[in-house]
């Protein structure tokens, strides 16, 4: 212990903040009062320079609305309400040569719910902030699933408008990628991450709680342009130009919302990939480290090369608008195509970055819970690393029918139906690693093979969408609504399950109620099912996607598809019940409930706010279930060892 | 591994490829096939099936009776067997699956090829796709405009793409022929059509609040009253 | 253990697993990020002069392709003083590092305005065809980039001049550093594949 007290000669580190000063002076102090006059502050001086250019330059007219819009609410608005919360203090001081205090730790942990609501640097709170961020987001996107349905549920028009409808699908899609799937991995990641690999923490806490904060500004956003005249963005998540550059006005507030949420990933991944190069425990090889900390290692570098792709797609759909550029005008000398080239160039890893984490998070679970090491444990890491390489070169197999140069397709669907090969090895190793295992399904493990079991039937259809003949057939159908619904809430949100209810006690250090999991789980899976399978069915028929309205003749399946998603939609109140009474009454929860071997099982439930008295030594692979006498670390020096010798013989 | 538990295996993964395959026969997956294409497209997803079935069965086999075989009781503190991996099963997954990817690379490609070949002498069609409408021009008689798609049954017809304002896509399940309009893009589709009948034509790519309503329909007739239709003079 | 280890204290050394220091990889990581923004851009541009063909420059449009010349040497010129500021601080020439920095940042600066005044003679607008979006795009994002750099510039000169970075601790001028370069580096791909090629 006397090493660290040595290296840190800081004084008494303060447990949490100190009060905020009275009166007047806390007008000035980082919070959310601070946000409230800064946020329309900065909209004051986003919207002026926006009036002063336009006046300078001559243009008319001088007071233009959708420039300020974009300007001064959905650029330095958010900008103003970042600074308010203080997510930038630090980094003033420190620009202008103020003296500041590095190794200040009063940002860091939470005494109180107050401390969940104001910039964290702790990853442990940041990791809870994404998740209920995400969880909201969610909910948000499942409400408007659920309209959708009840619209689908007959032919015709029932209770909406064709613009609203579009609206609604495209919000929810863009929601549940950016807002939900994506960060919850990345909150799960933050939390559970650093303890793996044994460090105190991200190797930048400020910028992690500046991706945090990222977050809900994005999410408001696409959220609230339901709320502008000419409704909510409605040309889907994937927003083709040239349409979507003629969309009213909400268009812009889904160009903004990715680059704000792009920005957070970009950060965050950056944020792991430095954690995970640099702050290893001594010990931590690369081939000793979980597939957990394999798998974010993979998705981050994805994300910060592929993210700016989008970001640059969605900045030229916005010049093309506000600035009237030819990006994408054939008119002017623009190419069409262009955008979904640039779009898929991103979006297409980005189904990666949305399922590589769960991987990870199936692979720990799966290990766990057979009491078995990880079947082919380099493989395993070495196809991540293949379908890393692979994802970059898949994306226009989104275009076989786009009117891109035909020759593209072939080499295309060859690199795309080769991804199988290490997805089927995935697939494999977690079959193998159960086969003869010592199998105890509790709730995480039924989400963990609930989600080996209907990926496959995703990856299977994804087979179908990779030959090109079939695709030219299904593509932009319900096919295809059922083939990503399959990756992405039987793939993602599966294991997003697993990774909730499996570190819950870690996280609160509190027991879920393990009878209301499985319930959920069984919910979830049946309704599940019933919702998307029949999807199959009704898109090789016919039936498009993306339409309010249908042929008569996919009515019934329409209807049962309607009343089987509200069944789901009410299997996710069984999660919510089961988290807010666990949370508050749940029995407490062991430091070591599954006797697992990874480092985060081996400080207290929930951990320590600096999770290590000391840096653990890592011994050992992570993975030697059932393997007698194999240790992956040793904590707290020798004589937290010898103790464990003792127990164990 | 005893020999009654291989039996047992088997046993689930023919069960899993029986129910498997009743799910991919007893409902018309396809609705009716009205070209050429249509047919080699057919066989391709077909083909696809097969092998999907054929994996689908041994997941879920396995899947199945690891759940059936391998639990334990909660409170059951043992470990399995430490078995770290099998260099040859691991081979053995990895060159199956890419030897069956290979095999559906190379049917998909052959497919492709004949599909995209048009016969000699094709009826040339100019589709013109605009928010929310559709409308065709016959080039080879006089320019002719129709806001249905005529066709001869039996003649390879080249689909030349036209779109005026933003992406549409033409799609006629029937056929099992997509293909987006990009407006600056001229993409052709070729397509035989094999049948007399009349098919919906459905755009497939959002257009615009109008898309769910941009239809129109083909109507494949036989060359004779074709010809006929197609000299008579004025749009129709 | 001690009794202090009960109560509160600062986190532990974390283990350096690498040799690399953080930050910079931190920066360099992110300067990956930021060629793949500059990607996209090319990649419009690749679809705009290649695959559509446009004539480039589209005429009746010329570029100044001297004075941007020029304007790409003092550019270049300014990594060259950035590199002499930083290499000042690591023998504790502090004099040194502070006439780098302020003249890395005068040149800077003199680039910057020379782009906006091209802008304001060059004689098209974003708007004028591919061509004009592509040529704003490009010189703009970098412009927002060498706006960045100079605002990084600034921070690092303002701490220079009150008394911060040593030969110990001058990790800040090595991390502002690298991103000039970068700006510098993709300068030069910018102007040969905007104004010469």
């Amino acid at each position: 212990m006397t090493t660290a007290v040595e290296h840190h000669d800081v004084g008494p580190v303060r447990q949490g903040l100190p009060p905020p000063p009275g009166g007047l002076r806390r007008v000035l102090y980082p919070g959310f009062l601070r946000a409230a006059w800064m946020t329309p502050l900065f909209f004051g001086i986003g919207s002026a320079i926006v009036v002063l250019c336009r006046w300078w330059g001559g243009w008319h007219p001088i007071w233009f609305g959708e420039i300020i819009v974009l300007v001064g609410a959905l650029i330095a608005a958010p900008i103003g309400f970042l600074a308010g919360i203080g997510a930038f203090d630090y980094w003033v001081r420190y620009s202008i040569g103020a003296p500041t205090e590095p190794e200040d730790h009063s940002g860091h942990g939470a005494y109180s719910w107050r401390d969940y609501f104001r910039v964290n640097t702790d990853h442990k709170v940041i990791g809870m902030q994404y998740l209920a961020t995400t969880i909201f987001f969610f909910l948000a996107g499942g409400l408007l699933a659920m309209l959708v349905r009840a619209e689908l549920a007959k032919p015709g028009m029932q209770f909406f408008d064709n613009q609203t409808y579009n609206g609604l699908f495209s919000v929810h899609a863009s929601l549940m990628i950016f807002l939900f799937v994506i960060p919850a991995f990345a909150g799960l990641a933050n939390f559970v991450v650093p303890l793996m690999l044994g460090a105190p923490d991200m190797a930048f806490p400020r910028l992690n709680a500046l991706s945090y904060w990222l977050l809900p500004i994005a999410g408001i956003m696409m959220l609230s342009s339901f709320l502008v005249p000419g409704g909510a963005f409605a040309s889907g998540w994937t927003g083709y130009a040239p349409l979507s550059v003629h969309q009213p006005l909400g268009t812009i507030f889904f160009n903004m919302g990715v680059q704000w949420a792009g920005a957070s990933s970009i950060m965050t991944a950056l944020n792991f990939l430095v954690t995970i190069i640099t702050m290893r425990a001594p010990g931590m090889t690369f081939w000793r480290m979980p597939l957990l900390v394999w798998a974010n290692f993979t998705t981050s570098l994805l994300v910060v090369i592929a993210t700016p792709f989008i970001a640059g797609s969605q900045f030229f759909v916005m010049f093309d608008r506000v600035m009237h550029t030819h990006f994408f005008d054939v008119g002017g000398g623009g190419y069409p195509l262009g955008y979904q080239h640039i779009f898929w160039f991103y979006s297409h890893p980005a189904v990666y970055i949305m399922m590589l984490p769960g991987f990870g998070i199936a692979s720990e679970v799966i290990s766990v819970f057979s009491r078995k090491p990880i079947f082919g444990y380099r493989l395993m890491a070495l196809s991540l690393m293949a379908i890393l390489v692979l994802g970059f070169s898949v994306w226009a197999h989104h275009m076989f029918v786009s009117g891109m140069a035909p020759w593209l397709r072939v080499p295309m669907m060859i690199t795309t139906l080769m991804i199988a090969v290490p997805t089927g090895i995935k697939v494999f190793s977690w079959l193998a690693t159960i086969w003869e295992g010592k199998i105890n399904f509790a709730t995480p493990m039924l989400w963990a093979v609930g989600f080996v079991s209907m990926f496959v039937i995703g990856g299977l259809s994804g087979i179908y969408l990779g030959a090109v003949p079939i695709d030219i057939h299904v593509s932009d159908t319900y096919f295809v609504v059922a083939h990503i619904h399959y990756v992405l809430f039987g793939g993602s949100l599966f294991t997003i399950f697993a990774g909730i209810y499996y570190w819950f006690p870690k996280m609160t250090g509190h027991q879920y109620n393990e009878k209301l999991g499985k319930l959920h789980f069984w919910l979830t899976f049946i309704g599940f099912n019933l919702t998307f399978f029949p999807m199959h069915l009704i898109g090789t028929q016919g039936m498009p996607r993306r339409v309010s309205d249908y042929a008569p003749q996919f009515g019934n399946w329409n209807l049962f598809i309607s009343v089987a998603s509200f069944f789901l939609g009410a299997s996710t109140i069984v999660f919510l019940y089961n988290m807010v009474i666990s949370m508050r009454r749940g029995a407490p929860a062991e430091a070591n409930p599954w006797r697992a071997l990874t480092l985060e099982w081996q400080v207290s439930s929930p951990p320590p706010v600096f999770n290590f008295d000391e840096i653990p030594q890592v011994v050992g692979n992570p993975y030697e279930y059932g393997v007698p006498g194999a240790r992956h670390a040793v904590l707290n020096g020798d004589r937290a060892a010898t103790e464990t010798e003792e127990v164990r013989h | 591994m005893r020999r009654g538990s291989i039996v047992q295996l088997i046993v689930i993964g023919v069960l899993a490829g029986a129910i498997a395959s009743a799910v991919a026969l007893i409902p018309d997956w396809l609705p009716s096939s009205a070209s050429r294409e249509a047919g080699r497209i057919d066989f391709v997803f077909w083909f696809v099936t097969g092998i999907c079935i054929f994996v689908f069965s041994i997941v879920t086999a396995v899947i199945v009776y690891a759940v059936w075989k391998f639990r334990v009781k909660p409170d059951d503190d043992s470990d399995g067997p430490p078995i770290h991996g099998h260099t040859g099963l691991e081979i053995v997954w990895t060159a199956i699956p890419a030897l069956l990817v290979t095999a559906i690379a190379i049917v998909s490609a052959i497919v492709l090829a004949k599909d995209d070949a048009a016969g000699a002498n094709p009826l040339r069609v100019n589709v013109y796709a605009q928010q929310f409408f559709w409308s065709y021009g016959y080039p080879g008689y006089r320019n002719k405009l129709s806001s249905v798609l005529r066709l001869p049954v039996n003649r390879s017809v080249v689909l030349t793409m036209h779109a005026r304002d933003v992406i549409h896509s033409f799609w006629v399940p029937e056929f099992r022929q997509k293909q987006d309009l990009v407006p600056g893009i001229h993409a052709t589709l070729h397509i035989t059509p094999d049948k007399v009948g009349t098919y919906p034509v459905i755009c497939t790519e959002l257009c615009g609040f109008g898309h769910g309503l941009m239809r129109s329909r083909v109507v494949v007739m036989d060359s004779t009253a074709f010809e006929k239709w197609a000299e008579k003079k004025g749009t129709s | 253990m001690s009794a202090h280890a009960e109560a509160h204290h600062g986190p532990p050394i974390a283990n350096h697993s690498s040799r690399v220091n953080a930050s910079i990889l931190g920066m360099l990581l992110f300067i990956a990020s930021e060629i793949m923004l500059f990607g996209a851009f090319f990649t419009a541009y690749f679809f705009v002069r290649v695959v559509n063909g446009i004539p480039w420059p589209q005429p009746p449009f010329e570029l100044p392709v001297f004075v941007a010349g020029v304007n790409t040497a003092i550019l270049v010129t300014s990594s060259f003083t950035m590199h002499w500021a930083l290499q000042s601080i690591k023998r504790g020439n502090r004099a040194g590092l502070q006439a780098g920095l302020l003249l890395t940042f005068l040149m800077g600066l003199v680039f910057l305005l020379t782009q906006a005044r091209e802008y304001s003679r060059v004689g098209f607008a974003p708007h004028d065809g591919a061509f004009g979006t592509i040529f704003y795009c490009l010189t703009g994002l970098h412009g927002a980039h060498v706006f960045i750099g100079l605002s990084i510039l600034l921070f690092m000169t303002i701490r220079a001049f009150r008394g911060h970075f040593s030969p110990e601790q001058h990790h800040g001028v090595e991390i502002g550093g690298i991103y000039w370069h970068f700006v510098d580096v993709m300068w030069i791909v910018v102007y040969s594949t905007v104004y010469l090629l």
